[in-house]
């Protein structure tokens, strides 16, 4: 919660004028004390004793009333001094060169020590501004060392310099063509994004019709223009306060530029990833996709050459291997293709409600041909509620799971498929009864183009398992590999469970236990 | 006998893949003409009058939506679409605007041959509105006139919905139907959206007609397209 409150707004322009009347009072009082005090004294002290009684009364108002006041006192000692104690009494003549002398002193002394005084205490109270300045400074850049973005950056930077100097503005980001965009809300009334644009294109500050126009200059780029509602003339002009405004500026500046490099940083990583995906991808390609041609090129071409010399079964086995190669040929390319776009970072969602006993049978479906002697279990509570999934990626993941299971355990072993719906999330798992997962492994499976086991004994591009958890992780969701206690190899995928769709038709709610 | 044999077109860019089409399909007794173009073939399909029309839908001059469209303004030929993996969108729209079903790039022919088969029945015996048919495949009978439901002889209650459900999809039995199409006709226009309807009514069908909702024989689920009532 932000105070309601702002807090002493720092912005003054010059230092507040106090009222001098009290210090001059002082200087009129403090000569005519002394005198009331030093006349019944007259007999037993000397005139210097009696000047060193005025000029401690100068000396006190001076240290606390400042220079005016000390020279009001001094310049009103000298004649009262005159005419009570120095010789002729009575007169406002002055025999003794001595006394002359020590009135000269004194009023001196009333000088010096009140300018003084007024010096250091004008420091103490530049002293004082200064710090309030810092600390507004501190204040401003901790709070914009947490924005992670844009809006919240303009937000903050609002926030503080209506605290710090009492007044609106507005900060206005720049797009990628260098033009500036006016925020969605916190929009000062009146501001024209033109003269803004203009006036950022000059790269100077501006004051123009009650607005002040204050580019952001990072250390590389422009970042955006600080517009700053206030009265003319500003108070701030030509001041301390305007250097002041320049820093409050610079810090917005940086931390833009922060986050302009952040998101380039990012985007660079996400470069270097999809290269090495890349040189990744051309290196399995190499292999994977040419032991299927290898032996499709080899087959169709003994089929060609040897025809008359092959019996009817001779070619009838060539031309499934024909067919066979190609079709693990075009799965693969599938599942290159697939992660091509999926690691490319714009993964398109095409979510809807789902209902998972649905795409488990349409994943059984797709892999009919390789669970022929496969017993699949599956245990899916009717009480499952929908997803908010994309149905197609959501069977690619299981597809992958499924086939992983049927590759790593032996022939005729059953799988089994199970859900579960938790508190805000749905369990799903695929289990085999196989040897299970290698100690160790259970996250490096996910890694792109790793393999559990040597290349030659299972095909595959070792994409499978990359895919599922890219999939899976797009949806806000999270898949583990483990093993069950003496049974083999178990993946559980978590996803979140979302507030369950209305149905308008009292029928529904009939059939539904 | 060759007057007798269907008629089919097929428009395909790729001169191998015609060539493969041309040779199977006349082997099974098909008469096979070509397009190579969207133009071409809305020309022959309205030269030829064919019984069936083949269309790959990644044409290099115009959109294969566009060519359904042109056809279905004068033609209710049925259309077998090719396309590509992974664009499901691409697939709905064809099916949308009048395609009969698709095959995803690459296909076996005998899953060709089964489709055109479906396609072809459908076309010869157009449902008429009276629908006096008994529907029956494997274990599953659907009397459309007297709207009871069996399997295995045992008779199965469903609920209005769920009847007008299964009773869309075996008009169309064997072609696939996409949420859309099923959802307009069920439920009508202003239900487009809800397609958590068709979920569910589709898992509560399953439960009263499959041995295993999970590995359906019948209700199939084409992912992202729609559904499919299987003919066995």
């Amino acid at each position: 919660m932000q105070s309601q409150q702002p807090h002493k707004a720092v912005i003054s322009g010059a230092l507040p004028l106090k009222s001098h009347l009290p210090g001059y009072v002082w200087g009129i009082l403090a000569p005519l004390a002394c005198t009331l005090i030093d006349w019944p004294l007259r007999h037993w002290l000397g005139p210097a004793s009696i000047l060193m009684t005025y000029l401690l009364g100068v000396f006190l108002v001076a240290s606390r009333y400042g220079r005016g006041a000390s020279i009001v006192a001094s310049l009103l000692s000298a004649p009262v001094f005159a005419f009570y104690f120095a010789r002729p009494i009575f007169s406002f003549a002055i025999h003794d060169l001595e006394n002359i002398i020590g009135l000269v002193v004194m009023i001196v002394v009333a000088n010096v020590t009140g300018s003084l005084l007024e010096k250091s205490k004008i420091q103490a109270e530049l002293a004082a501004q200064r710090e309030a300045l810092a600390s507004a400074l501190y204040r401003l850049s901790h709070d914009l060392s947490t924005a992670q973005d844009h809006d919240t950056v303009a937000q903050i930077a609002v926030k503080h310099i209506h605290d710090e100097f009492g007044v609106a503005s507005m900060l206005l980001n720049i797009d990628a063509e260098n033009h500036l965009q006016m925020p969605s809300y916190l929009a000062l009334p009146g501001v024209d994004l033109a003269s803004a644009q203009r006036i950022f294109e000059n790269r100077t500050a501006k004051q123009d019709n009650n607005f002040g126009y204050y580019p952001l200059k990072g250390s590389r780029a422009w970042q955006g223009i600080l517009i700053i509602q206030a009265a003319q003339p500003f108070p701030w002009q030509g001041s301390e306060l305007s250097a002041f405004i320049d820093t409050f500026c610079h810090l917005i500046a940086q931390t833009l530029e922060r986050l302009q490099f952040a998101a380039q940083a990012k985007e660079a990583t996400l470069q270097a990833e999809s290269e090495a995906l890349r040189n990744a991808l051309l290196s399995s390609i190499s292999h994977d996709l040419r032991t299927p041609l290898t032996r499709i090129i080899g087959a169709a071409g003994t089929l060609i050459e040897s025809d008359s010399d092959l019996s009817v079964a001779e070619r009838q086995d060539f031309n499934h291997i024909v067919l066979d190669e190609a079709q693990r040929m075009s799965e693969l390319t599938g599942k290159l293709l697939d992660m091509a776009r999926l690691s490319s970072g714009e993964i398109n969602l095409h979510p809807d409600w789902n209902a998972i006993e649905e795409i488990v049978g349409s994943a059984l479906n797709r892999l009919d041909k390789h669970l022929k002697d496969r017993p699949v279990r599956t245990v899916l509570p009717d009480s499952l509620p929908l997803l908010w999934i994309d149905g197609v990626l959501m069977e690619q993941v299981l597809v992958n799971l499924i086939e992983n299971a049927v590759k790593y355990s032996p022939a005729g072993s059953p799988i089994d498929i199970g859900g579960l719906a938790r508190e805000g999330s749905c369990r799903l798992s695929v289990a085999d009864y196989g040897p299970g997962i290698a100690k160790g492994q259970e996250l490096k499976i996910f890694d792109k183009f790793y393999r559990g086991i040597a290349e030659s004994e299972q095909s595959g591009v070792g994409l499978g398992l990359a895919l599922c958890k890219a999939i899976v992780e797009a949806h806000g969701g999270l898949i583990q590999a483990g093993n069950r206690a003496g049974k083999g190899a178990e993946f559980v995928i978590e996803l979140p469970l979302r507030d369950p769709p209305q149905f308008a038709e009292p029928e529904i709610t009939g059939s539904l236990s | 006998m060759a007057k007798t044999d269907p008629v089919i077109i097929v428009i395909e860019d790729d001169p191998s893949i015609r060539r493969f089409l041309r040779t199977s399909l006349g082997t099974h007794g098909f008469s096979v003409f070509e397009a190579d173009t969207g133009k071409q073939a809305i020309v022959e399909v309205g030269v030829r009058k064919p019984d069936l029309v083949i269309l790959d839908l990644g044409l290099p001059d115009m959109d294969g939506v566009e060519v359904i469209k042109a056809i279905r303004g004068w033609s209710a030929v049925p259309i077998i679409i090719l396309s590509a993996r992974s664009s499901e969108q691409q697939k709905i729209d064809a099916l949308d605007v009048g395609a009969d079903d698709y095959l995803t790039k690459p296909f076996g022919f005998g899953e060709l041959l089964a489709r055109m088969r479906v396609a072809l029945r459908h076309s010869i015996r157009p449902q008429e509105p009276s629908q006096s048919d008994i529907f029956i495949t494997a274990n599953l009978k659907v009397d459309l006139i007297n709207r009871v439901v069996s399997v295995d002889e045992q008779e199965i209650h469903l609920t209005p919905i769920q009847y007008r459900l299964l009773a869309i999809l075996v008009k169309h039995a064997g072609k696939v139907m996409t949420h859309q199409q099923i959802l307009k006709e069920v439920w009508g226009p202003s239900y487009q959206e809800n397609a958590h309807y068709l979920r569910i009514y589709m898992s509560q069908l399953r439960q009263k007609l499959e041995t295993d909702p999970t590995q359906p024989k019948f209700l199939l689920t084409e992912s992202g397209v729609g559904y499919r009532l299987k003919i066995w």
